[in-house]
């Protein structure tokens, strides 16, 4: 009964009012994102298929290539005209991101077995990455080489099959290999989709290490300075019931917190990624790969998020029990953050499992480090990795939760302080001097 | 009379030759007021957290209703409360809710649950104030509810640091009658003042300590002859300078 009293009152703390409006607001915020990047891609789809051409030429040869390319109904061509090499005008002038440039004399130079020169010119207004996503330059240019290529062919007098042979003198097959599946289907558009969709997850990971540290680390430190804690642990209830309870109701309230980040993500992910692999083999590609997760690979992936959450608990156990007051509290909270970081970016930019063995075994000794791979272990088949990561884990976990016990157990709960003052830090096991409170 | 704390050569050693509290030796009776005073940094709250077992003891041992500190700390912790100098409560809790957490962890049954809560309510004299937040608590009105709760449980000893700080005369003289009266219903009092006046009104006995060792124990009236000086503040001018 008075476990459940403690553990209700712990939870209630935590998970406050403002906690559930944060949540609720995060997961706002990231559809919102999400759908706004949805119309940004759709806006870059758009951009795609529609080619702003000048024809400063004007010859046959030209109109003949502006019809062929008019003539692709996935394609919409729009004509302006422009006298000078001054672009400005008409680009900020209209809605026209870019447009393509037929000078004066390309047909001649076609004609006379010259490279032919193409303008283009593009404007820039944002440095987002969407706003500055190629427009239709790239589709114009296919068509106006085609054009230029079959004009050669027709003056060379090749015959329709040496035409086509030279149209496409090499078909690419490309296949992905994944340990021991493989799949046809280009790595590049499927490595795209895996990091697009898996980007997430270092960032849920890092906001969860820094959510839960904080909401344990001022559990302590409170109840440390506002002597709350005196009284509770004066009353009778073992010191192990109002521990557990602490950590309990903050691995819960940070569970919570992750699957609503994670659900909010996946919402803005799928706006991103939604429309560019709406290709109806992608998942089914995934899957045949391995690549696509099943429950047990969540389980597995929740399982080293949970421990990662333990150890984070125990460690700012000890630092909130090292507070002095509310900011050196705050400050306290900076190793976590430091141990959290090198995970996040070391694992957003390389590949662990493949670096060289000094960063690879330095970052594993971050115990984060292995939820922040847990995903690719798991999709990838690295059980190996995945285990060891795991009972590297427990192992920390056990001396942390040692350590936080013996502090939370001994007189050094009220003893120990770091952060300046006349008080000093003790060490954990008495051999330094602890510094005390009389009157 | 029936002992209900029993302290016997207790010792806090920080570290070889460093004592917060040393070979203090005192007893309070059932239903008796007992006030340590001293000076700071005298070693009060040392000895009073080893008795609340916050704080282990060294050396002695301290014996709370027929249960050893060392040996049954959590028979102890079921007949004391304490209320720290300058404690503050859950300020996101409502009065009555904090009363009622409180009383969830003492209460040995459920049905005590509720009797403790009114019988809080009724100590802490807040009414309506009970309802609202803590944050939104004066000093004084936060006092009193600590007071509450350290009281609602009855239990065989409370010990009470220093539990007028911080309030206005009138709430500290409501306070003092409060705890005079339960003292005359049996319960027994550790108390720890600076405010001498406070001591020599309410309590029954005294113990004045200074730089850890507990230099006399009498009444305020055995101790002022005995030195032959008019009030507590004088006896404790001339102990203290004295040692």
């Amino acid at each position: 009964m008075k476990f459940s009293i403690l553990f209700k009152k712990e939870l209630k703390e935590m998970l406050s009012v403002t906690t559930i409006a944060t949540m609720f607001l995060m997961v706002f915020v990231l559809i919102f994102a999400g759908k706004a990047m949805s119309k940004a891609v759709d806006d870059v789809k758009k951009d795609a298929t529609t080619i702003t051409i000048c024809d400063q030429d004007e010859t046959d040869f030209t109109k003949a290539m502006i019809k062929a390319i008019e003539d692709d109904k996935d394609t919409e061509v729009r004509k302006v005209d422009i006298d000078s090499e001054d672009y400005t005008g008409v680009l900020n002038s209209t809605d026209h991101k870019s447009i393509v440039i037929i000078p004066k004399g390309f047909t001649e130079q076609v004609m006379k077995h010259e490279t032919a020169t193409i303008k283009y010119a593009q404007r820039i207004t944002s440095t987002a990455t969407f706003s500055n996503a190629n427009t239709g330059s790239q589709k114009a240019l296919g068509v106006l080489q085609s054009g230029i290529k079959s004009t050669i062919y027709s003056q060379s007098q090749l015959d329709k099959d040496t035409v086509k042979q030279l149209e496409d003198p090499i078909k690419l097959e490309e296949y992905t290999v994944v340990s021991d599946k493989q799949d046809k289907v280009e790595s590049a558009k499927l490595t795209s989709i895996i990091s697009s969709q898996s980007m997430f997850i270092p960032i849920v990971m890092f906001l969860l290490i820094m959510y839960s540290s904080q909401m344990i680390m001022n559990a302590i430190s409170t109840e440390k300075l506002d002597k709350t804690l005196e009284t509770l642990l004066s009353s009778p209830v073992s010191r192990l019931s109002v521990i557990t309870a602490k950590m309990l109701s903050a691995a819960i309230v940070a569970a919570l917190q992750a699957a609503v980040y994670m659900f909010g993500m996946s919402r803005m992910m799928s706006g991103i990624t939604g429309d560019i692999s709406s290709d109806k083999n992608t998942e089914e590609v995934l899957k045949s790969l391995g690549l696509s997760m099943s429950v047990g690979d969540y389980i597995l992936v929740g399982l080293q998020m949970f421990m990662t959450i333990l150890i984070v608990l125990s460690i700012s156990i000890i630092l909130g029990a090292l507070a002095k007051d509310a900011k050196s509290a705050q400050t306290l909270q900076l190793p976590i953050m430091l141990l959290a970081m090198v995970p996040y970016f070391v694992t957003m930019f390389i590949d662990v499992n493949s670096a060289s063995p000094v960063i690879k075994y330095v970052t594993y000794a971050i115990p984060f480090t292995h939820a922040f791979v847990a995903n690719q272990n798991v999709t990838f088949g690295h059980y190996d990795v995945y285990t060891f990561g795991l009972i590297y884990q427990f192992i920390v976990l056990c001396i942390f939760l040692f350590l936080a016990l013996r502090i939370f157990m001994s007189d050094k709960i009220f003893t120990l302080t770091l952060g300046g003052g006349k008080k000093k830090s003790g060490g954990l096991f008495g051999k330094k001097k602890p510094s005390y409170d009389d009157e | 009379m029936e002992v209900v704390l029993d302290v016997k050569g207790l010792s806090k050693q920080y570290k070889k030759g460093v004592y917060a509290s040393e070979d203090v030796t005192f007893q309070v009776r059932k239903g008796e007021i007992f006030a340590l005073i001293g000076p700071n940094g005298a070693g009060k709250t040392t000895t009073i957290r080893m008795i609340s077992t916050l704080l282990k003891a060294t050396e002695g041992d301290a014996v709370v209703d027929g249960h050893s500190i060392l040996t049954e700390p959590e028979k102890v912790r079921e007949c004391i409360t304490y209320l720290p100098d300058e404690a503050g409560a859950y300020k996101t809790m409502r009065g009555t809710e904090y009363l009622r957490f409180m009383a969830g962890i003492y209460a040995k049954k459920k049905e005590d649950i509720e009797e403790f809560v009114k019988r809080g309510s009724e100590i802490s004299e807040l009414g309506d104030r009970l309802n609202d937040k803590i944050s939104n608590y004066s000093r004084g009105m936060q006092r009193r509810l600590l007071l509450a709760r350290a009281i609602m449980s009855k239990p065989a000893l409370a010990i009470l640091d220093e539990p007028t700080s911080g309030l206005d005369i009138i709430n500290a003289l409501e306070i003092r009658r409060m705890i005079k009266k339960l003292s005359a219903e049996g319960m027994s009092f550790l108390l720890s003042s600076h405010n001498m006046l406070e001591i020599e009104y309410v309590s029954d006995r005294v113990g004045i300590i200074s730089k850890g060792h507990l230099l006399e124990v009498g009444t305020s009236k055995e101790l002022v002859e005995k030195y032959g000086v008019t009030n507590l503040e004088e006896v404790f001018e001339k102990v203290v300078t004295v040692h």
